[in-house]
Formats: C-alpha cells, sequence, structure tokens
C-alpha cells in the first residue's frame, strides 16, 4: 500500500508558473519554430479551438512554419503572457489592445463588417423587455465572461451606468470566464441577464440562440483587432496581413471564416483607429 | 474354499507366481495411463483457463490504460489549449494516483512538456516525436494519446503504466494452473490406482490359480464376486479347471490300465526271454546228462560231456545272478559326492580285468567341479556295466575315454570307445532286458543301468556306429 500524497493547488500553481518560465526561457533560447497565435479567451478553449484553428492551418501554409494555437484560462493570464510577449500574434478586444500596444504589439488587421458592440440578453421567456433602472426587478442577477471583456463587460456595464442602472448596487454581478460560459448560465437561469456580444452569440447551438433574446445593444467601438510582436520581420507581418485580408476571396478562405463566424473577413487596420478607445 | 486359503495351504507346496517388474505390471501401465490422460486433459483445460484468465487480466489493464489516457485527453484539452498548467497539473496528479501508474506527460504541439508527474520532465522539450501508439517494454506499457480539436493535434498525452502487478498477477495464476494441473496428476493417480485395483485383483487370483494349476493341483476354484467380464472370467475358469480334472483323472486311469497292460506285456516277454536264454544251456546239460548215463561211452567223450556241462550250469548261474540283480535294484539313496573318485576306483578295476589286457583306459574329471547328487554305490554299478561294455566291444584291443564334464547345472558322464559298435537295427532297444549284441551276454548289463539312472531322474543316451565305436552318456544333477 502506498500513501497518496496531495499537493496543494497553491503548490501547483505555482510549480505550473515556473514550469511556464521555465518553458518561455527555454523556448526564447532556442530559435523558434512555432509561431504562437495567442487568442483571448471569449469562449471555451476547445470552442475557440475550433474557430481559430483553421485560421492557424492557413497561416501555416502561408508562413511555411508551424503556427501554434493557444488561449489562456482568463482575461488577466492572458495579457500576463501578452505582457511577457508569450505570443507572436494576437486576437483581443480592442481595449485590452491598448494595453497590448504598450508591450510591443502592434495591429495589422481587425474584423471587417460587423460593428463592435456588447449587448445584452435575458431569456425569451423572461419579463425583462429593455432597460431602464425602475423596470428592473430587485436583486437581477447579471452575468459577464470577465470583468475585462470589453465588449461583453466594459461597454454593457458603461451602456447602463449612462441609463442609471448601478451595476454593482442594482443587480448581482458573477463572472464566468467566458463568453458561452455566461450565454450558457442565461439559459440555465443561473442568472437573469448576461453581457456578450454578437459573435459569441452567433455561435451558440440553435436552441439556445433560439430561447435568448437580444434587450439592448451598446454605441459601435472599433472591431477586434489581430496584432504582431514587433520583433516579427516585417515580411512576414506583410504575408499574414494579406492572407487575412484575402480570406474573402477564396473558398478555402471562406471556410476558415466561417468556423470563425466573421463572414465579411478581416480588413487593414492602424494603430490610431484604437487611440479613443478608453475604459 | 477361498482361493486366498487354498494359496496359504499350498504355498509350500506349489511354484510360486513369477514376480514382475513393477514397471510391467498392467497395474502400473493402467495407473500411468489414467494419470497421463487426465494429466494431459487437465493440463490442456487448465492452461486454456489460464490462459484466458491471463489474457483477460492483459486486457483489462489495457482497458484501463487506454480508458485512463483517454480521460486524461479529455480532461486536458481545454487546459492546453489555455496553457493552464495548474489544472493540467491536477489532471497528471490525479492519474499518478491511479494504481500501476508511473508516469504521466501532457505535452502540446511543439513537444514542450507542460504537465509531468515527474517534475523535473516540466518545461523540457521532447527529442523523440511523439506518435498515437502503444508499446510495451519491460514491466512498462507506454501509451500515446493525440489531443485533437477540429481535425487538428493540439498536443499529445503520455501515460506509462506499469505491468509488475499484472506480472506479478500472470505469475500467480500461472502458478496456480500449474498447481492445479499437478493436483489433477495426483488425484487422478489415486482414482487410477484405486480403480486398477479393483480391476487387477481378480487378475492376480486368477493368475494365482493358473499356477497351482501348473503345480499340478487341480483342485484350485476362484471365487470372484464381480459381476463383470473379470467375473466371467472366473466361471469360465472354474469350469475350465473342472473339465480339466475330469479328463487329467480319466487320462490317469488309461494311463494306469495301459501300465498294467505294458508291465503284463513285460512280464511276458521277460518270461520269453529268461525262458530263451535258458533253454539253450539248460539243454546242453540235459543233454550231457543223457550221454554220461551210457555204459559204454569213451572216455573223452565222456570228458567232454562233463565239461559241457561245467559250462552250461555255470552260465545259467551267471544268467539267473544277473536276472536276480536286475529284479533286485533296491531305491536310491542319494547323497552329495564327488563322482570323479568314484569313477577312477571303477577304471582300476577295469584295468586290472582280464578282458581289459589291451584296452587303454582313459578317464578326465575335475575333481573340485563334478559333485553330484547320487546313490554311490548304484552309480558304481552304472560306471562299472558301462565299462565293461566297451571293454567287451573291444577284444581286440582299444581305447577307452571316460570323462565327467560340469555343463551349467548338469554335470555329463560319457564313456566312448572305439569297438565294433552297436547295429542300428538294436540300438532302440539295447537297453531292454536280455537284449544283447554279444555271442555270450546276458543282455542285463544296459539294463540295469538304465533301472538305477531312472531312479536318479535321468536316462542312457547312445550313439553308435558299427565298427566305427560307441559314445554312451548321461546327466546327473550337479550339488
Amino acid at each position: 500500500m502506498y500513501q497518496k500524497v496531495r499537493l496543494p493547488r497553491s503548490v501547483l500553481r505555482w510549480l505550473a508558473a515556473a514550469a511556464l518560465i521555465a518553458i518561455s526561457s527555454a523556448a526564447a533560447a532556442r530559435q523558434p519554430h512555432y509561431y504562437r497565435f495567442g487568442v483571448l479567451p471569449l469562449q471555451s478553449p476547445t470552442m475557440l479551438a475550433g474557430m481559430f484553428l483553421p485560421l492557424t492551418d492557413a497561416l501555416q501554409q502561408a508562413l511555411h512554419r508551424p503556427v501554434q494555437f493557444v488561449t489562456a484560462p482568463n482575461f488577466a493570464a492572458f495579457m500576463r503572457r501578452v505582457r511577457r510577449r508569450e505570443y507572436d500574434i494576437i486576437y483581443l478586444n480592442p481595449l485590452l489592445y491598448t494595453r497590448a500596444r504598450r508591450w510591443g504589439y502592434h495591429v495589422i488587421v481587425k474584423v471587417a463588417g460587423e460593428p463592435f458592440a456588447g449587448i445584452l440578453v435575458v431569456r425569451r421567456d423572461s419579463p425583462i423587455r429593455a432597460l431602464g433602472g425602475e423596470t428592473l426587478p430587485p436583486g437581477l442577477r447579471i452575468g459577464f465572461p470577465d470583468p475585462n471583456a470589453y465588449a461583453a463587460t466594459i461597454m454593457t456595464r458603461q451602456y447602463m451606468e449612462a441609463r442609471g442602472i448601478h451595476v454593482n448596487r442594482d443587480l448581482k454581478v458573477k463572472y464566468f470566464g467566458s463568453q458561452d460560459s455566461a450565454l450558457m448560465a442565461v439559459y440555465y437561469g443561473m442568472v437573469n441577464m448576461a453581457g456578450t456580444w454578437m459573435p459569441s452569440l452567433r455561435s451558440m447551438p440553435q436552441r439556445v440562440q433560439q430561447a435568448l433574446r437580444v434587450i439592448a445593444q451598446t454605441p459601435p467601438q472599433p472591431q477586434m483587432p489581430i496584432a504582431v510582436r514587433d520583433d516579427m520581420p516585417a515580411r512576414e507581418a506583410g504575408r499574414i496581413r494579406n492572407l487575412l485580408t484575402h480570406l474573402t476571396m477564396t473558398s478555402s478562405g471562406r471556410a476558415v471564416l466561417r468556423h470563425l463566424g466573421f463572414k465579411r473577413g478581416f480588413v487593414v487596420a492602424h494603430n490610431n483607429e484604437y487611440d479613443g478607445v478608453k475604459p | 474354499m477361498s482361493v486366498i486359503e487354498i494359496v496359504h495351504k499350498h504355498a509350500s507346496a506349489e511354484p510360486r507366481a513369477p514376480r514382475l517388474s513393477f514397471f510391467r505390471t498392467l497395474r502400473f501401465r493402467l495407473v500411468l495411463s489414467v494419470a497421463l490422460v487426465h494429466a494431459v486433459l487437465m493440463g490442456t483445460f487448465v492452461w486454456s483457463a489460464v490462459d484466458k484468465q491471463s489474457e483477460a487480466i492483459r486486457a483489462d489493464l489495457y482497458s484501463r490504460a487506454h480508458s485512463l489516457i483517454t480521460l486524461m485527453a479529455v480532461a486536458s484539452t481545454n487546459a492546453l489549449l489555455a496553457e493552464d498548467l495548474g489544472s493540467l497539473a491536477e489532471v497528471t496528479a490525479r492519474v499518478k494516483r491511479q494504481p500501476d501508474v508511473t508516469e504521466g506527460e501532457i505535452v502540446d504541439v511543439r513537444g514542450d512538456v507542460l504537465a509531468s508527474t515527474n517534475l523535473h520532465q516540466v518545461g523540457h522539450r521532447l527529442l523523440e516525436p511523439l506518435v498515437g501508439a502503444t508499446a510495451q517494454g519491460r514491466n512498462r506499457l507506454r501509451l500515446h494519446e493525440q489531443i485533437r480539436v477540429a481535425g487538428q493535434r493540439i498536443g499529445t498525452v503520455l501515460l506509462d503504466m506499469s505491468t509488475r502487478h499484472l506480472q506479478a498477477e500472470l505469475t500467480a495464476t500461472r502458478d496456480e494452473g500449474l498447481l492445479f494441473i499437478l493436483l489433477a496428476l495426483v488425484v487422478g493417480s489415486i482414482a487410477a490406482w484405486v480403480l486398477s485395483l479393483l480391476i487387477t485383483r481378480n487378475l492376480y487370483t486368477l493368475m494365482a490359480a493358473v499356477h497351482k494349476i501348473g503345480g499340478g493341483n487341480l483342485g484350485v476354484r476362484v471365487d470372484l464376486h464381480a459381476r463383470d467380464e473379470v467375473g466371467l472370467l472366473g466361471g469360465a475358469f472354474n469350469a475350465m479347471v473342472e473339465s480339466l480334472q475330469r479328463i487329467s483323472e480319466q487320462v490317469r486311469s488309461e494311463h494306469e490300465k495301459r501300465t498294467d497292460a505294458e508291465r503284463l506285456a513285460c512280464v511276458g516277454e521277460l518270461s520269453a526271454s529268461i525262458a530263451h536264454e535258458i533253454r539253450n544251456p539248460l539243454s546242453a546239460v540235459i543233454n550231457s546228462v543223457k550221454l554220461l548215463d551210457r555204459s559204454n561211452l569213451p572216455v573223452t567223450d565222456r570228458a567232454q560231456a562233463i565239461a559241457i556241462l561245467n559250462t552250461e550250469s555255470l552260465r545259467l548261474q551267471r544268467i539267473l545272478n544277473d536276472f536276480l540283480d536286475f529284479a533286485r535294484i533296491r531305491e536310491s539313496r542319494l547323497v552329495e559326492d564327488d563322482v570323479c573318485a568314484l569313477i577312477e576306483e571303477v577304471a582300476g578295476l577295469i584295468r586290472q580285468h582280464p578282458q581289459a589286457a589291451s584296452v587303454r583306459v582313459e578317464v578326465q574329471c575335475d575333481a573340485s567341479r563334478c559333485r553330484t547328487r547320487h546313490d554311490p554305490d548304484q552309480l558304481r554299478q552304472v560306471i562299472w556295466n558301462l565299462m565293461l561294455n566297451s571293454v567287451q566291444a573291444m577284444p581286440e584291443g582299444g581305447e577307452l575315454h571316460v570323462r565327467a564334464t560340469p555343463a551349467g547345472r548338469v554335470v555329463k558322464f560319457s564313456f566312448t570307445d572305439n569297438g565294433c559298435g552297436i547295429p542300428d537295427s538294436l540300438l532302440d532297444k539295447i537297453v531292454r532286458p536280455f537284449v544283447t549284441g554279444r555271442k555270450h551276454g546276458t543282455g542285463l548289463g544296459l539294463s540295469i543301468a538304465q533301472r538305477i539312472l531312472m531312479q536318479h531322474g535321468t536316462s542312457l543316451s547312445i550313439v553308435s556306429h558299427v565298427n566305427v565305436g560307441t559314445e554312451v552318456s548321461f546327466e546327473l544333477g550337479a550339488a
């Protein structure tokens, strides 16, 4: 018989962080064979992988080098890795991009077409029809993906504050880590309302979409950017930009976009477009 | 009377059954056959069961390993995508707690170890490419499972499981199997032994009875209670012995009748022979007496008649003495003694016989090896008669070789001369009384020798060629 040894979770996390540092330093020491494509954990990792893996596959073929899709357990972890410049390419929200710029990333494209706006959704059978401080029942529960989710959390909170709803005072706030978790929380009645954005709603199963209703949409902001680290050769960055902006022109590119849920693809973007984005 | 009682009663008088080597007995062969068949069958069945059980144990480990690595892959997919090292470490820590797991690793698509049960491995890049395959080394089972999302590999899960417990279980299962086979062999042997006892017990009874019959005891019966083939054989055996006894009694009766008839015939023949032998000298005596009764008989004729009277009366006396010797042969009194001294003694006497003046008598005998059971007086008579016959067969002289030669469990005696030989017409009846090839012989010397030797359990053997010689021989049991 042997005694089972359980490591405390804190020790595991400490070890994990140490391991990550070791991995990063080891990776930095070697010739980078892989480009690491970091995606903000807007949804569950598997769902994000389903969306972005066809894109990374297309990037591999264009760059003739492997591209690794990665995300993070949460927004904070993602941004810590961005700060440590662990990713070569990043996809994140406009607000977080303004912080990423400070750590050496610059935008090359943004999602085309659909305005970047947050939405508030309730169950279709919910009595809540519109937003107004006096109309909301007391003790209402609202779910967000992450405190740093720009459209889903920050923009929707700003939208509600502008309408006299003091979110922290009038509502019970709960964070679920990802967009689809917040949407599933509404679907299952764990919260009465959720802040999210349209691409996430469209990526949900049909029955979930049909069971939910959008009751408000925030004013638009610059779309979700894709940025590259400043040490990436300009020619490679150009190839990536070229690939992304021409996805709509080929059937394989359109297939990639279908997985992403961005029907109109990407357009070229510049840093100054995000100058006005403020928390 | 039971057979066992019969065996005890006649044990000392009748020949014992020959002792068989145990390995040649029917019982041993039956035990061996049944035990072997039992062992082979049980061995086959047990080994098959052990094989299946071993396969099941092996399959269980493989199944458990595959289930575990699949669960590991599923559990680590999201954390791997998110590079959530804490969650991955939790997965490997939980996996490590599973029985037989020696190592578990989660590797990303680049080959970097993100989590491992061996903390020193975390952060290193694997040098060997990981492919989804199962490999088995010494006491370990190594499995790889690719983690795929949307058809693309995002990482690999590696699981090392120890097969020591498996090997121990397999060994224990094999040992149990061998134990079962051994047990089956022992049980089978015991069962076969009991079975063979039941079967061969009656055969041994029959065999003992057969040996008693071989010893001449036809009163033997077997008492078998078996209702099987052996029981039937016992019944048939008893019927056969009864029939044999009846026939034997009939044969004995017929033999006695025939013996009586032969004896009467022999008496008649003997009487005729005696009458024939004494008729001629008696006629000569009667005629000589008639001549002497004449008053005018010349002196020369009278003297001749008296000479004839003396000669023929002496001949009559010799005939009657020999006949009395033949008729009064007593029972033999056997003792162990050296025959060489006896032969030399008789040879010494025969050399002094008037008829042996020109005969060279040679004796060959090894005194240390020629001791027999015999009646010394009677054997002396036999040797004398045979030597005298040989001497009388060589009136012109010759050689007589007397030999006593040990030959296995007997001593062979031979008397060889180079005399006139015996005609073929007389050879087969030369030992009968009053049969002789010599003009003045009584024909009783060989008859007396033959009778004495028959009392010693042997007989004369004669080989003769006319004008070449004769060899007379016999054997006596060595002491």
